[in-house]
Parts: structure tokens; C-alpha cells; sequence
């Protein structure tokens, strides 16, 4: 068992094997106990100086506690129906990703967490009208310029419909 | 022995095919941003983010002394930015109205050579085939970005004249985050020119006002405050203090940029009202975030994910005297 778990963390490991073990570390244990000191273990070695313990209890508690924008607002059941289907996926895609970053815990790990996550947001609010004059003082240096031309400039004065 | 020298020639032929073609890549960008400056074309274009799709014209125009730019939309309430050599005109409250004037160096800006190396180090550009936009024929360049930080880029260039035709930016799922693509566009020939002249300009009479309000630009000044948690790959281009259309006292802003993208952070006295702005907002790409620090509003706007403007401005503090 201890040979294939090594295997996986090397992605030595075929798709299907690799899924048939996951399930079992995900079950059982005391193989999730060898998972996370084969870990442990690959990190001490790579970053003495920076070792996780137990990275998923940590993923899971930052997962919770961030912010769920919700908007437009005004529009309360059905918003409160897509928050709960939406929480339900977030807590799915926890799953996963919680999973993905075991299979592959590097420096960046966190900071590609950060773009999962960003995808996993319900759409934020659109920016307010009044707020085009940041847009605009933004966009004049913003490299995009460079390769656009005027036409990323449509994003400072860019209407929504539902804003009257 | 004689298998080690070929191994090492085959690796050194494979090292000069990638840096061949990378530098292919490069020439494209310089390309593209020349002939952002430098093309007259006038054409309609469809800019999309999430379910909102509007489409406006662009007509660009270039004289001996500088670019003129207009944009106008063509669907919803009239929208229009009118730019020349660093000072811009928005169509606001029924009228034309003046709202920055930047110090331009140089009659076109150009690609800068630390760009393409911050360009080049943040991403890995590559071509990606051939395709039709617009009726032209068009060379596919994408950005991916080398971490999980930052947007993917893909770009369409009109293969003759380098005019970006048509421009994605893509999120980590390769999902589309905001578009904008020509429908028609005419390059050089006859383009409508009534509207240019110097007389229409500032200064020469009628025609465009120049607002005091605007009208000295930003100066460059070391505010003091610093940004702890800036993302691999990010540096400062710019820290001024700067006027702003509806602000009573000058703003500060400080620009960060990867070479492809950039964040701004805008620093200004709050003054009170400020209950309603807390928050995170968005459109297309763009994402906006403020938070009231130390009796300061600030805000971080940039073409980045969300996560990355909550990261930085959460990072921002004071370290002046």
C-alpha cells in the first residue's frame, strides 16, 4: 500500500489506479494517515524551513471563512435557492480541491488557491458608474493600452442594464 | 562520447528553435502595439463580459503631431471618449467634458524593453495558429501566464498590419472572463477626419473645453505608502499625485504592472460617506475593491482576479513620516 501511495505522489500511477486509491485514502483512515506523513515527509525535504501539518483542516477553515458575494440584489428566493445550490458546489469543488492540492503541494499551492477560488465566487457585484473615474485613471496606464489601443477604454464607460 | 556531443547538439538545436520562436512572439508584440499607434482605421467592435454585450465604433486616425482616438457606443445611452496625446474627453451629463491630462513623452508611446522582459518572464507567449476576424486573415498569440496568479491572454492580429483584431482574456479554466472582437473594420484608405482638426482641439478656440480641474495632470511624488503582499511578478510604474474629475483634493496613484496587466491603487482622504463603498465589484476583467484605511479611502482597481485586488489592497499601509 505504502509502495502505491509513493507511486501516486510521484504521478507514477495510472488514472483509474490513481482514482481507485484516492477513494481509498479518502475512506479509510489509516492510509489517509500514511497520505498525509508521505507529505509531511516530501516537504520536509523540499522547504525545512516551511512545513505544513495537516494542510486540509487549514484549506477547509480558509474556505469557510470567505466572503460569498451575492448580487444583484432584490431578487431574495431565487437568490436564496442559487446560494444554497451555490454552497453546495463550493462544498463539492472544497472536496476537489482539497484532493488537488495534496496531489501537488508547492510553494505556489496557495496562490493558484486563490484563482480555484475566484472561480468558485458567484459573480460579485458590477462595479457602480460612479466609480468609471478610477476605470479611466487606471486604464491610461495599464500595459493593456499598449496592444488595444482605445478600444479597452470601453470598459470606463461600459452601462449595465440593470443599473436604472 | 560520441553520443553525449550529439545529445548536447540536439539540445542546443532544440534550446535555439525555442528562443527563435520565442522571439517571434516578441517581434508579434512589438508589432501590435505599433500598429495600435500608428494604423488610421475606423471600424465597430463588440466588447462582452458574462450576459452584457454592446457594440461601439472606433475611429483612429494619426496626424503629424499625434494619434486621435474616438470611441463611441452604439447601443444603450450614448457613451464617448475622444483622446489625444494624453488628454481625454468622456461625454458626461450631455456635454464633453475634459477628464485627464497626462504628460506624454514622445508623440506615440511604444512598447518599453523592461515590458517585454516583465512580459516575457510572467508569461509564456506562443503562437497559436491562424484564424479568421473581421473578414482578415489573422495570427493567434496567447499569454499563459506561468502561475495560477494571473489571467491568460489570447490575442488575434491582423497578419499584414499587426491591428489587434480581436482580444480574450481567459480565466484558469480557460473560460472567456470578457472579449472584444471587430465585426468590420477599414484599415488606412479614407477615414472621416471632420472631427480632428486642430481647431476642434483645446486651446484653439471652440470646440473641446479644457477643465482647470484637470488640466496640470499628475505630478511624481513618494507618498509613502507601500503595498507588503504584491504578487510575483509585479512592479511599480508609476506613483503620482493626481486631480480627479469630482475629487476636492489631488489623489494619489500607484500603478503595479506585470507587463500584460496592472493594478492601480488610488489613495484619498475619506471623508465620511465613504459607508456604501466597502466592498468588491466587477466588470469584464476589471476588478475593484475598497476598503476606508487610517481616515483613507482605498481603492485597487486592475485587470486581475478578484483575489488579487483583495490581496494587495488588504496590504497596503502607511510608512511615511
Amino acid at each position: 500500500m505504502k509502495k502505491e501511495i509513493s507511486a501516486l505522489m510521484d504521478g507514477e500511477l495510472f488514472e483509474d489506479e490513481a482514482e481507485n486509491l484516492l477513494d481509498q485514502i479518502k475512506r479509510d483512515s489509516a492510509t489517509h494517515k500514511d497520505w498525509e506523513i508521505y507529505h509531511l515527509i516530501g516537504d520536509v525535504l523540499r522547504q525545512p524551513e516551511h512545513i505544513h501539518c495537516d494542510l486540509s483542516e487549514k484549506v477547509r477553515e480558509r474556505m469557510q471563512d470567505e466572503p460569498t458575494v451575492l448580487a444583484p440584489r432584490g431578487r431574495a428566493v431565487k437568490q436564496k435557492v442559487r446560494a444554497v445550490a451555490l454552497s453546495a458546489v463550493a462544498s463539492l469543488a472544497a472536496v476537489g480541491v482539497v484532493a488537488w492540492m495534496s496531489l501537488q503541494v508547492s510553494p505556489e499551492a496557495a496562490s493558484q488557491m486563490a484563482m480555484q477560488q475566484s472561480a468558485l465566487r458567484p459573480a460579485s457585484a458590477q462595479i457602480q458608474p460612479k466609480s468609471n473615474d478610477y476605470l479611466m485613471a487606471h486604464q491610461e496606464f495599464s500595459p493593456s493600452i499598449d496592444m488595444n489601443g482605445g478600444a479597452s477604454y470601453i470598459r470606463t464607460v461600459s452601462y449595465s442594464t440593470d443599473e436604472k | 562520447m560520441r553520443v553525449c556531443v550529439a545529445l548536447c547538439g540536439l539540445l542546443l538545436v532544440a534550446a535555439n528553435t525555442y528562443a527563435g520562436e520565442r522571439q517571434i512572439s516578441l517581434d508579434w508584440l512589438k508589432t501590435v502595439a505599433f500598429a495600435a499607434h500608428q494604423t488610421d482605421y475606423s471600424g465597430v467592435f463588440v466588447y462582452q463580459y458574462d450576459n452584457h454585450v454592446e457594440t461601439s465604433r472606433i475611429i483612429h486616425v494619426v496626424e503629424p503631431d499625434s494619434e486621435y482616438e474616438k470611441l463611441e457606443s452604439l447601443d444603450g445611452p450614448k457613451r464617448e471618449i475622444i483622446r489625444h496625446h494624453g488628454q481625454i474627453w468622456c461625454y458626461i451629463n450631455h456635454k464633453m467634458v475634459q477628464v485627464d491630462s497626462q504628460q506624454v513623452h514622445g508623440r506615440f508611446p511604444s512598447l518599453l524593453p523592461e515590458q517585454l522582459s516583465a512580459l516575457s518572464s510572467n508569461y509564456l507567449i506562443k503562437e497559436a495558429g491562424m484564424e479568421r476576424v473581421a473578414g482578415y486573415p489573422t495570427q493567434v498569440i496567447m499569454f499563459q501566464p506561468k502561475d495560477g496568479l494571473r489571467y491568460a491572454y489570447k490575442i488575434w492580429a491582423h497578419t499584414d498590419s499587426g491591428l489587434l483584431l480581436k482580444a480574450a482574456v481567459l480565466g484558469d479554466k480557460k473560460q472567456v472572463i470578457e472579449q472584444y472582437a471587430f465585426t468590420q473594420l477599414q484599415i488606412g484608405g479614407n477615414i472621416d477626419r471632420s472631427w480632428v482638426g486642430a481647431k476642434d482641439f483645446a486651446g484653439h478656440g471652440a470646440g473641446l473645453p479644457v477643465s482647470p480641474e484637470t488640466a496640470m495632470g499628475g505630478t511624481v511624488i513618494n507618498s509613502g505608502w507601500v503595498v507588503d503582499a504584491l504578487p510575483a511578478g509585479f512592479k511599480k510604474t508609476r506613483e503620482i499625485q493626481r486631480p480627479m474629475r469630482g475629487k476636492h483634493a489631488p489623489v494619489t496613484q500607484i500603478v503595479f504592472s506585470d507587463g500584460l496587466s496592472a493594478i492601480s491603487i488610488f489613495i484619498e482622504p475619506a471623508d465620511g460617506d465613504e459607508d456604501d463603498v466597502d466592498g468588491l465589484s466587477s466588470r469584464g476583467a476589471v476588478n475593484l475593491y475598497h476598503k476606508v484605511l487610517d481616515k483613507h479611502l482605498i481603492t485597487a482597481v486592475g485587470e486581475v482576479p478578484p483575489r488579487m485586488v483583495m490581496q494587495v489592497l488588504d496590504s497596503v499601509r502607511y510608512n511615511g513620516k
